[in-house]
């Protein structure tokens, strides 16, 4: 089994504890007891819509900076949040380059700071790195714990859930080199939401980005909410009762835009939420008083299946 | 949305469309360069197939279309660029679909780079900046959110005052190195 680091970002711990609570509960002791450790020295990861837009320098210097923490103890990072994966994944590319991590560890050497990568064998007197290893929670779930096990685990399936899963852009498309999944035809959280005993609706446009992205909410909120309205108009047609995504990104972008043109709105949650769920959590513990949507008639309705 | 056309395209096809004629003065020769000195690829590749644009999410919303962007790009047409750049969304949807492996996305972000380097910081930028430099993270911790998380049994997200410190004083010292205070305006955050 493999070892992880936790990384949780910067939206999460302060804005959606519940995620972090369910993400904690998921991996430890009573979910699936996997291999993680903390952090506390990780920082942003840096956001890739703010500092990857406007100095890729200072960009690749921060997540080297992450990065390196990850080097000592071997262990994968395992992000939490499409943009963290994403920003983290294309900076150990970009280190890939000698240049780029020469330039790097130059500066990083202010702080005492070197990024390697990590050693996986000698040849002679040189020793071969391989890049830290970046991955995704949905990733994860799915290739290193299986899809059997979490379907195994599940002690209250969420029978007649009707659930909209919508993937986020950079779990689709994090790099130009790396893919997880066929962008244009994703499955894991399908799977992850399946195996948690309830219904993946397929609807219209269902690869759409949410509208967030790229410094777009920041920048213009009504053109990000307004593609935010179509993706929601499409998960109603489809009659789903929440929506379940990957990305905490995703989840405040559906969470807050609904407030401006829905009256109740589709209930939105992280996939860690979904699973503590059907685990048999106690709902109390998934933070859901810090979403804007209200999940209480969609927890009666799981109480009741 | 009309407030948002108005706003955010800076006339890109009023001004075309006013001016008919393109000013020799507009054109910039080294404007391609430029992008590629910030990481977007030769623009000069793209075919003006509007793959791109047909995939674009924000395309089919306002008046922007990534292949006008792209044009622009071509012929040095920097002005018409200014007011477009940060509406991509970064999908990388283009990207995925261009014939001529250009990714348009990229070049967006490029177009970034040139404006905060030409003075155009939008505030966000700055906000999460600041915040970065403050905190290590750029959301802005919240006392009300703290309260919850130790009610879940959380810790709160800056528990550990010392180590915050440390942290926040070794990203001050990378942001000051490559001159990132000074290019967003946040000297007076960073205290080193």
């Amino acid at each position: 089994m493999n070892s992880y680091l936790y990384f949780f970002g910067c939206v999460i711990p302060n804005r959606y504890p519940g995620v972090e609570y369910a993400v904690r509960w998921v991996t430890g002791k009573n979910g699936f007891d996997m291999d993680v450790k903390e952090c506390d020295e990780f920082s942003c990861c840096p956001v890739p819509g703010i500092f990857y837009s406007t100095d890729k320098d200072t960009w690749l210097l921060l997540a080297a900076r992450n990065l390196v923490l990850a080097q000592p103890d071997r262990r994968d990072i395992l992000t939490v949040c499409n943009g963290c994966f994403a920003s983290l994944l294309k900076a150990t590319e970009y280190l890939q380059e000698p240049k780029n991590m020469g330039k790097v560890n130059r500066i990083l050497a202010q702080v005492g700071k070197k990024y390697t990568g990590i050693p996986v064998r000698s040849e002679g007197r040189r020793r071969i790195f391989e890049p830290v290893k970046v991955r995704h929670y949905i990733e994860v779930m799915a290739n290193d714990l299986g899809i059997d096990e979490i379907a195994k685990r599940t002690k209250h399936p969420l029978k007649n859930l009707r659930v909209a899963v919508h993937y986020g852009c950079h779990y689709l498309r994090p790099t130009e080199r790396t893919q997880i999944e066929d962008p244009n035809d994703p499955v894991l959280l399908d799977k992850i939401v399946e195996a948690c005993g309830a219904v993946s609706v397929d609807y219209e446009d269902k690869h759409d980005c949410c509208g967030a992205g790229g410094g777009v909410r920041s920048h213009v909120v009504d053109l990000a909410n307004s593609l935010t309205q179509d993706k929601c108009r499409n998960i109603s047609a489809a009659e789903a009762d929440c929506i379940v995504t990957g990305c905490p990104f995703c989840l405040l972008q559906f969470d807050n835009a609904q407030r401006s043109f829905a009256k109740d709105g589709i209930p939105v949650m992280h996939v860690s939420q979904l699973q503590a769920l059907a685990m048999g959590i106690d709902p109390i513990s998934l933070g859901f008083d810090t979403h804007h949507v209200s999940a209480h008639s969609l927890l009666r309705k799981i109480r009741g299946s | 949305m009309a407030e948002v056309e108005k706003v955010f395209i800076s006339g890109l096809h009023e001004e075309l469309a006013e001016d008919r004629v393109i000013n020799e003065k507009d054109l910039d020769p080294e404007f391609a360069k430029e992008i590629r000195k910030y990481g977007g690829k030769n623009v000069m590749t793209c075919l003006q197939c509007g793959n791109c644009t047909g995939v674009c999410p924000i395309s089919l919303k306002i008046d922007y279309k990534t292949r006008n962007i792209i044009k622009c790009c071509q012929f040095g047409l920097k002005k018409y660029t200014l007011g477009t750049r940060w509406v991509c969304a970064t999908c990388y949807r283009c990207y995925e679909h261009c014939p001529a492996d250009l990714n348009p996305a990229e070049v967006m972000i490029a177009l970034r780079h040139i404006a905060v380097r030409e003075g155009i910081v939008p505030p966000f930028v700055k906000i999460a900046a600041t915040n970065l430099v403050k905190y290590g993270q750029s959301v802005k911790p919240d006392p009300e959110i703290d309260k919850i998380r130790v009610e879940l049994g959380l810790k709160p997200v800056h528990a550990d005052q010392e180590r915050l410190t440390a942290v926040v004083r070794e990203i001050q010292t990378l942001v000051h190195a490559t001159k990132y205070d000074k290019l967003i305006g946040i000297q007076e955050e960073v205290k080193l």
